[in-house]
């Protein structure tokens, strides 16, 4: 057997974890969620081919469509809300002064706890009647303040906003922002520094350029994780109806009650096709606006 | 105003708004923190972030009428069982695409890339159907079976960083008379200890913190984990269901904040190490 014969066996033998399961736990549940979107399944596993109804259904009923709306406006304003918010803490930490390591810690450690603590403490901390930030309110306005943050429709997105930069995925993307920081060559802001540039002149023309390919992964990582993690930020913070009226019910907040409260899985298994769709269109648009504007150094 | 004193006043408004940003990202900790020394009434009464008197009933409670031990079990039981599969699979599937020419090796890490794409959400209402028809809801495999069959996210990862080590390296291996896996096992792992140890406490954070996946498929006390257990078991207080026990909770929660933190200090070489290594392609 020839050495190249031989290698193709052995790397066939590394890569058979990951064939199977592509095979097992990808494919084939692709495969069988388009099937059962087209029946009427039911929790109980009873089912009838149905065709094209739960399509048909899912494009006439406005909890569909106010949950697309939804989860469309959720995911792109938390990828630009948290992004921005990342750049912000990682150029603060960039400049070394004292106490930086304690910084760096407090601004990283909300982001390594569950979401389920972290949805609790503000559910309690923007809550009506003992909430901190009323309270802290109050204090200052010399009257008691009683605004039901989450349940009010004008502030719950301020809130939810808010709260999406102590996830996971924003302290995640303040590190690699930090490193891609201390990777701009100093020449450039001395450069800069001679022809009299001022602070924001260097951010947008220095700094943002060169970290730009990072913006891009940062975008398509932000874009994957606020259409997974969502769910475990906001079940336990507005609960599986999207409180107020469907206000935050993002799809896969929809796709849990349907298949669990109204146990209509084939329905639930179209919605899960219709996300499938929403993230692969989140992926294609990313990299068509990202090859205009993404600045690659060779 | 000379350039040395404008430099350092722009200095002393970097470093408060550095404190600002500083309490805003930790003011929910603390609130959790304190939140479970406070009694139920004060928790429900006032909006003060210090406890007017602290008091262990909440931390008793939890472990009094609760199993919290059991969900402490389960739980690591979880993130052990997930943890070490990604671990072994991962990085098997990622050596050939670091370091071998084969046959569809482009193909093989496309794939891997754009599964990477897919939300996990998407396919959990099909995952959960088959895995009820083979009898595994209600048990904690549906997490742990998957993670020994290579996460695309992980074997990115152990890529990324297999292909920083010179490949001269495994060439004189093979004159040596070494075959690929003796390679990999005798050579390369031990070479590689801090992507292991990098993605071991990436993994292990997660699965601590993981809601969604336990919430799809345990519905049982049996395998309930922390997580799950922070929404249901300590959410009211007993004999009364009107009442929500956000004291009990956030005593609960304080327990649930320690291992990430130790995690942080222990590891935030490879926290931080793993993280940055994921923004550079």
């Amino acid at each position: 057997m020839t050495r190249r014969k031989r290698d193709n066996r052995t790397a066939f033998f590394f890569i058979l974890p990951w064939l199977i399961g592509f095979i097992c736990f990808t494919c084939f549940p692709v495969g069988f969620m388009v099937r059962t979107s087209l029946t009427n399944r039911k929790l109980n596993g009873l089912s009838k081919f149905v065709g094209l109804a739960n399509y048909r259904n899912m494009l006439k009923s406005s909890t569909f469509l106010n949950s697309l709306k939804v989860t469309i406006m959720f995911t792109i304003i938390m990828v630009i809300v948290t992004t921005i918010w990342a750049i912000i803490m990682a150029l603060l930490l960039n400049r070394k002064q004292r106490l930086n390591g304690i910084f760096q810690f407090c601004y990283f450690l909300p982001s390594v706890i569950p979401s389920v603590a972290l949805a609790y403490a503000f559910r309690t901390i923007f809550g009506k009647d003992a909430g901190l930030l009323n309270g802290l309110l109050g204090f200052f306005r010399g009257a008691p303040v009683s605004i039901n943050w989450l349940y009010d429709k004008h502030t719950v997105y301020l809130v939810v906003f808010f709260i999406t930069l102590f996830t996971y995925n924003t302290g995640q993307m303040m590190l690699i922002f930090r490193s891609g920081l201390s990777d701009v060559p100093a020449e450039l802001y001395e450069a800069s520094d001679l022809d009299g540039a001022t602070n924001t002149q260097k951010f947008f023309s220095i700094t943002l350029p060169m970290i730009s390919p990072l913006v891009l992964f940062n975008a398509v990582n932000g874009c994957i994780s606020a259409l997974n993690g969502s769910f475990a930020l906001l079940y336990p913070l507005t609960g599986e109806s999207g409180d107020p009226n469907g206000k935050t019910q993002v799809l896969s907040l929809l796709i849990y009650k349907e298949a669990f409260s109204n146990m209509k899985v084939g329905y639930a298994c179209a919605l899960s096709v219709a996300l499938f769709i929403l993230a692969a269109l989140f992926g294609i648009a990313i990299f068509a606006i990202s090859k205009k504007t993404v600045y690659y150094e060779n | 105003m000379g350039i040395k004193s404008r430099k350092r006043s722009e200095e002393i408004v970097l470093y408060i708004i550095k404190v600002i940003v500083a309490v805003i990202m930790f003011t929910p900790i603390v609130w959790i923190v304190t939140g479970g020394f406070k009694t139920l009434t004060e928790f429900t009464t006032s909006g003060s972030i210090i406890p007017e008197k602290a008091t262990l009933e909440n931390f008793r409670y939890i472990f009094v009428n609760s199993d919290i031990w059991k969900y402490l079990r389960n739980t690591f039981i979880l993130m052990f069982g997930t943890t070490l599969g990604t671990l072994v699979s991962s990085s098997l599937v990622a050596y050939p695409l670091a370091r071998m020419e084969f046959r569809g090796k482009n193909l093989v890490f496309g794939i891997i890339i754009a599964t990477m794409m897919i939300p996990n959400i998407a396919l959990i209402i099909p995952q959960y159907i088959m895995f009820g028809k083979i009898g595994w809801l209600d048990s904690l495999l549906p997490m742990i079976v998957p993670a020994w069959f290579a996460y695309p996210y992980n074997t990115f990862l152990f890529r990324q960083f297999f292909r920083t080590i010179p490949r001269e390296l495994d060439e004189a291996a093979i004159i040596d008379g070494c075959s690929r896996p003796q390679l990999f096992f005798k050579v390369l792992v031990p070479l590689t200890k801090p992507i292991y140890a990098t993605i071991a406490v990436l993994s292990c954070v997660f699965w601590w913190n993981e809601l969604t996946q336990p919430v799809f498929y345990i519905n049982s006390d049996r395998w309930r984990t922390m997580t799950i257990a922070l929404m249901t078991s300590y959410m009211y207080t007993g004999g009364n269901t009107f009442v929500i026990n956000w004291a009990s909770i956030m005593a609960a929660a304080t327990l649930m904040i320690i291992p990430p933190m130790i995690l942080y200090f222990c590891g935030s070489k490879y926290l931080v190490g793993g993280i940055k290594t994921t923004g550079l392609k």
